[in-house]
């Protein structure tokens, strides 16, 4: 059962970004994270600031310079369903069709899908975990069959649960933020932050900011896209493992590579090894499995989740095959 | 049947079975009008319109809602607990310990002996205190106010580990369960001796969770010193019982009712403290309460299916002569007894003819929560080790798995004693029919001909089974009153958990009076106006009570018969019912409408009162089954996906063709789950569950299941298991699923899965470990 | 919160008398007037008529003050007094009587309580009573046509597809909400858009079946069954 809170309906982001300076403020889009981790007690909240009926954070459009805005409050059902999204980044269709279920994919909002807290079940579970201020991470040396193989030093081994964010990182995609202090840009590859950074945050968000829009620029010539996720059932399930990839061709051959995987560390992680095995080659067998090896060269991964490693591997063999034929 | 028959259940005209004389047992069946075809459910309206009131939508205007708070550590002494705060959150209106007046009351878990308050927690979750408040939402708040001081003991949650010199006791005197279970019959050391091939491996089966949609609780409430309770259950008169003895009640002043409830899977068989703490605030208070536990609670504290760890010894000569079995268990019932290996060397013992047999299971203790049967206790776990091991049997002498199976074909029962027959035996069929369907042979040659070169990969497997329990017993009885209009009205103690249970009895009601479906309305599943019946589980429902309802209705035939008899001057034994209307079957121009027979129309009603008679002596009733499967393995990633499903299945008489298959369905659904996608996490570190809720512990989706189940009743006729003919249905049909999977696998990739669940977390690290040899 | 008024204005809510709730009961057998589908009709009544009107954006609603809400349900109004913190589920099942919509996880994990947004299915326990203001709620009882079953409730019917039961208002608001958005879905289609849906009892095939007929019931294509 959910605790007690107020609750406030904001008329603008201004209004918003003002009520979520009050201590124990916190921000409801969709609800569907919020309420599980407030009912879970992962954390608690005094006051719910709903955006929710911020009409200008809605809607899915082109751009002057022919990029794509994602309003923060576009459902996942909508970028999923979006006509032109499925045209010219069928990747980020993909990620957002795999998204949890029905139900919350039309709930569920983008800027949320890319602001959700870790499905980590000791985050979630009642373990003070490092996460939530406590001392140790209780994934090491225990039930870490679902946890990183990559990025977590040994101090938090969450893996980062969306699926839409790998995707709208390979693509170069920024979000906007309002805050306190006005308006900025972060470019999504920076917009998540390690255990190494900061165990206690999972975005580059300060307190009282807000996503607004997502901003995806405009798709460069013979742009590819695709998002494999691979789970241990096939609907409400995250990834046990998957991969985003935007890869720029000219003829057979890669020229720009951006390969992101998702289920395997604690952000959005872009594998530049498979990203310098691929450009400039054509995607023929020895490349792949050359960029597969490559993939995983690094990995440190934990007692229960070495098959990760070979998860890792097959997917990116199998899509990168997939993706060569056009 | 087309659409017309299907709206007018009744046709006028339709001759109704022989009555037997009283004291005969009435005759099978013959072509039967009702029975068997797929007719929608009784109550079908109510469950998909809303109407239906499951006992979790009860709601009174002046009602309270209950919480519990249980115990976060596997293993703890209560030493303190604080209600001072809780007591003053708004809203709330009671709290209770087990130092709280009249709430020191003894709970019982088999033997064992323990408290619904117990000072000593043995398992995460046991109840420590409660509380009653305006809304569920202040009942938590209380609960989150309660402070309790624990005593946090050292636990053991692996039962691999329970047995170790240094393994925390989970009571006084160690941690093994009695004596291992032992059986033996023949001698395996000169089996194995007389094999040409002996293979030998471990299988290891995960902990799954019942988890059914409606949440366990009730809603309770007083009427003087009669106590009313809502309870979502499989048996009301089980609830009434324990509660009673529970509280010092009179068993004719608990009146239980669930006449819908939404699943339970064996979890349901009994109640639990929820009721007791209920039924006391609700006195205490005066006001009706509402108590069902959190989803995560449900996953603590009200049942699994134990793990097993397993080990299977098998001879067999090159022509497919079994020699010897050898089998071993361990498994275990959580923190207090609860069977924790009960069934599971089963079908070691009873599927396939072998003179050498022998199994020992150990059940030990760990803090964790007690085990309950779920759906065919032990069998999918017996199943996973035997189907698989006379596969790679079959491999090894290069038979085919069916063929290996139909050499060894019993006719009795192996696993009892005395060698009693059993009163039909369909394995054999079902293998071969089952097999026809499948296509089977032509699949097989089709596989071996094509050189699989890519990463996907295609397999076919198969395995048989059958249920230890199935033909259902006494005692049930059953009140059938049929009134004056030809309307009837049938009173039953069962449970409707989801089978079909009240269209069933209706259709053998409407078969043996001639009444139409619409015409007749069903009290079930109350212990203050319905009959007795025990719980609904076993798959021994429709054995058990079909058969009463049978008799009740033979009963009222009887009568209105000795009724009429009166009215058109003859004997009793020369007259029948047919479309309405009693008819001499010497002179047709003797008949008389049922409303007008005279007696009857003073007395208005005719009441028959059905009983379930014996079992057969000497002879055993089982339901027996094989399942066939094609999978596609992606050998990239992991992935399995179920293309097709067959289900052969030989529960006798197919009493509902619709709630049949829908039983093959649900049942290999659930397979699915145990073989592929379920399993209990417990935290090593502090033995607290990892996945208490429905993301982390997962159950299939509908986009996990086979896109193709094909049904295949095999309609034994069977006379001696009792008079209508039928077997349980609703156990077999989980029993091969899993180890069907895990052979098709097999077959596809060449990887024995030996342990569940068959996920790309385990087909990653085996492909791999492959690939490392190769 | 039974003792509270939960209405915002008119008359007082009368209770009904024991007589009449038994009266009302459509299930149990009443012996001393207990009640069990409609008891909560004492606590918020429908108003007929008048609109759901926007709350003024900058009213702060307190957890210890119960805040007026508005609510539009199957096409009738309701005006009810609510904690902030209340599930929408928790108001239909509890507060309003909507039995039909069911509460299975109260985590967003299982369906059996979706009801349609503005026509899309989600999850009742996942959405606050306050975040539902202004929008269609439709439930299960919002598919009949007053005592007669809606085309998806028809088809679940004719192939069984269902067992206990209790997983199946979800089921058939999911089906429901597909069909309004793809009125003719594949079988992949079927399989995708009931995968918000839990069954344990495991009807998933039967389901597929219905939702096919009842995608043919809609258009107008009833057919034999």
């Amino acid at each position: 059962m959910l605790p007690n809170f107020s609750y406030v309906r904001a008329k603008s982001v201004e209004e918003a970004v003002e009520r979520l300076s009050a201590p124990g403020a916190l921000i409801h889009a969709g609800g569907t994270d919020l309420l599980g981790c407030l009912r879970d007690e992962v954390f608690g909240a005094d006051l719910l600031v709903s955006i929710s009926r911020l009409a200008k954070l809605r809607g899915i459009e082109e751009t002057s310079d022919g990029g794509l805005r994602i309003g923060a409050l576009a459902t996942v059902t909508e970028v999923a369903e979006n006509p032109m999204i499925r045209e010219r980044f069928p990747g980020l269709a993909q990620s957002a069709a795999e998204v949890a279920s029905p139900q919350l994919r039309n709930q569920g909002t983008m800027g949320g899908n890319i602001c959700q807290k870790p499905r980590c079940w000791y985050y979630r579970g009642a373990f003070h975990c490092r996460r939530k201020g406590g001392s140790i991470c209780y994934a090491f040396g225990a039930e870490n069959q679902f946890h990183a193989i990559f990025g977590h030093d040994h101090i938090c081994a969450i893996v980062h649960p969306s699926d839409t964010a790998p995707i709208l990182v390979a693509l170069d995609a920024t979000a906007r933020v309002v805050g306190p202090r006005g308006a900025r840009f972060v470019p999504l590859p920076q917009f998540f932050v390690l255990p190494n950074q900061d165990v206690e945050k999972e975005t580059v968000l300060d307190p009282g900011e807000i996503v607004t829009d997502i901003q995806v620029p405009k798709p460069a010539q013979g742009l590819r896209t695709r998002y494999r996720k691979v789970r241990a059932r096939q609907s409400w399930d995250f990834a046990l493992a998957g991969v985003a990839l935007a890869l720029n061709f000219s003829g057979d051959k890669v020229q720009r590579a951006r390969v992101v995987l998702s289920g395997v560390a604690p952000i959005p992680w872009r594998s530049e090894e498979v990203e310098k095995a691929i450009t400039g080659r054509k995607l023929d067998a020895e490349t792949i499995k050359h960029a597969a090896e490559a993939a995983v060269a690094d990995a440190q991964p934990l007692e229960q989740n070495q098959y990760k490693i070979p998860l890792v591997q097959g997917v990116l063999e199998e899509q990168l095959t997939t993706i060569a034929k056009g | 049947m087309n659409t017309e028959e299907k709206r007018y259940y009744f046709l006028e005209g339709l001759p109704v079975p022989e009555t037997p004389l009283p004291g005969d047992e009435p005759a099978p069946w013959k072509k039967t009008h009702f029975v068997g075809k797929g007719l929608p459910r009784v109550d079908a309206y109510e469950r998909v319109s809303g109407s239906a009131v499951y006992p979790s939508d009860v709601n009174f205007p002046d009602m309270l809602y209950a919480a519990i708070l249980g115990c976060p550590y596997p293993n703890a002494r209560v030493k303190n607990v604080d209600t001072s705060a809780a007591s003053k959150v708004a809203g709330c209106r009671g709290v209770m310990t087990g130092s709280s007046p009249g709430a020191d009351i003894a709970w019982r878990y088999e033997k064992k002996k323990s408290k619904i308050f117990d000072p000593h927690c043995r398992y995460e979750g046991d109840a420590v205190a409660a509380v009653v408040a305006d809304t569920p939402y202040s009942a938590w708040d209380a609960i989150k106010a309660i402070k309790v001081d624990y005593e946090i003991l050292p636990f053991v949650s692996d039962e691999r580990n329970a047995l170790a010199s240094k393994a925390p006791a989970v009571h006084p005197g160690g941690n093994q369960v009695g004596k291992p279970q032992t059986y033996e019959r023949g001698d395996v050391d000169k089996g194995f001796k007389e094999a040409d091939v002996v293979l030998e491996a471990e299988y290891r089966t995960e902990c799954e969770l019942h988890t059914p949609m409606e949440l366990h609780g009730c809603v309770v409430r007083w009427d003087g010193d009669e106590l009313i309770i809502w309870e979502s259950t499989q048996g009301v008169y089980s609830v009434q019982t324990m509660v009673a003895e529970t509280l010092g009640l009179p068993l004719a002043k608990v009146r239980v009712i669930g006449r819908y409830m939404g699943g339970g899977f064996g979890s349901k068989l009994v109640t639990s403290k929820y009721s007791i703490i209920a039924a006391l605030f609700a006195k205490e208070t005066a006001r009706p309460v509402k108590l069902f536990l959190t989803r995560e609670q449900t996953y603590l504290v009200v049942g699994n299916r134990p793990p097993t760890n397993m080990t299977l010894k098998a001879g067999i000569k090159k022509d497919g002569t079994l020699t010897a079995l050898q089998f071993t268990c361990l498994g275990t019932g959580g923190a207090y007894p609860a069977d924790g290996t009960w069934g599971v060397d089963w079908l070691v013992r009873d599927t396939y003819l072998c003179p050498n047999v022998k199994c020992e299971s150990t059940d030990v203790y760990i803090n964790a929560g007690p085990a309950r049967p779920f759906r065919a206790p032990g069998h999918p776990q017996g199943s996973w080790a035997l189907e698989q091991m006379m596969d790679a049997l079959a491999e090894a002498i290069k038979m085919d798995p069916v063929e290996l199976r139909l050499k060894n074909i019993p006719t009795y029962s192996q696993g009892r004693p005395g060698n009693m027959p059993y009163t039909s035996t369909g394995l054999k069929q079902c293998l071969v029919e089952g097999a026809k369907a499948f296509k089977w042979k032509e699949k097989r040659a089709a596989l071996a001909r094509t050189k699989q070169t890519g990463h996907i990969r295609r397999g076919i497997g198969m395995a048989g089974g059958l249920w230890q329990v199935g033909g259902g017993m006494p005692p049930s009885s059953i009140v059938l009153k049929l009134f004056v209009d030809g309307s009837v009205n049938l009173n039953m103690g069962a449970s409707d958990i989801g089978t079909g249970t009240k269209t069933i009895m209706a259709l053998i009601v409407s078969e043996e009076l001639g009444v139409p479906l619409d015409k007749i309305q069903i009290e079930n599943a109350d212990t203050g106006t319905t009959q007795y019946a025990t719980p609904s589980g076993g798959s021994k429902t429709v054995p058990s009570d079909g058969p009463a309802v049978r008799d009740a209705a033979v009963r009222v035939k009887q009568r209105l018969l000795k009724l009429a008899s009166e009215d058109l001057k003859s004997k009793p034994e020369d007259l029948t019912v047919v479309g309405g209307y009693v008819v001499s079957q010497k002179d047709k121009s003797k008949r008389i409408k049922i409303g007008e027979i005279g007696k009857f129309k003073e007395q208005r009603v005719i009441v028959g009162l059905g009983y379930r008679g014996p079992n057969p002596v000497g002879k055993i009733i089982q339901p027996f089954c094989a399942q066939f499967c094609e999978v596609e393995v992606n050998t990239l990633t992991g992935e399995v996906t179920l293309l097709s499903f067959l289900a052969a299945h030989d529960s006798g008489r197919v009493m509902d063709r619709l709630t049949y298959d829908s039983q093959v369905i649900g049942g290999i659904t659930m397979g699915v789950g145990f073989g592929m996608t379920e399993m209990r996490v417990l935290d090593r570190r502090t033995g607290k569950l990892c996945n208490k809720n429905w993301h982390d512990y997962k159950l299939p989706t509908s986009r996990d299941v086979p896109s193709e189940i094909v049904s295949l009743p095999l309609e034994l006729p069977d006379a001696e298991a009792n008079s209508i003919g039928a077997k349980g249905l609703g156990e077999p049909v989980t029993v091969p699923t899993g180890a069907a999977i895990a052979n098709a696998v097999y077959d596809a990739i060449g990887v024995r899965v030996t342990s569940t669940p068959i996920n790309p977390l385990q087909l990653n690290r085996l492909l791999a470990e492959r690939r490392g040899k190769e | 919160m039974i003792d509270e008024i939960h209405r915002e204005d008119g008359p007082s809510p009368s209770r009904l008398s024991e007589t009449e709730l038994a009266e009302n009961a459509t299930e149990g057998v009443t012996r001393r007037g207990f009640l069990a589908s409609i008891g909560v009709g004492a606590v918020a009544v429908a108003a007929g008529g008048g609109s759901a009107s926007a709350r003024p954006s900058t009213e702060v609603l307190k957890p210890d003050e119960m805040a007026k809400l508005t609510l539009k349900i199957n096409g009738r109004i309701y005006r009810l007094l609510v904690e902030p913190r209340w599930s929408l589920l928790y108001v239909l099942r509890e507060e309003l009587g909507l039995t039909g919509t069911k509460v299975g996880c109260e985590r967003g994990e299982c369906g059996a309580c979706t009801v349609l947004i503005d026509g899309r299915p989600q999850y009742a326990c996942l959405m606050l009573a306050v975040e539902a203001e202004d929008a269609e709620i439709t439930t299960l009882e919002g598919l009949m046509d007053g005592q007669e079953l809606g085309p998806v409730q028809q088809a679940f019917v004719e192939h069984d597809a269902f067992q206990c039961g209790y997983c199946t208002p979800g089921q058939i608001v999911a089906v429901e909400g597909l069909l309004r958005k793809n009125p003719d879905p594949s079988l992949d289609e079927i399989r995708t858009g009931v995968s918000g849906n839990l069954c344990r009892c495991g009807a998933y095939g039967h389901i597929f079946e219905a939702a096919q007929k009842a995608a043919k019931l809609k258009s107008g294509q009833g057919g034999k069954s």
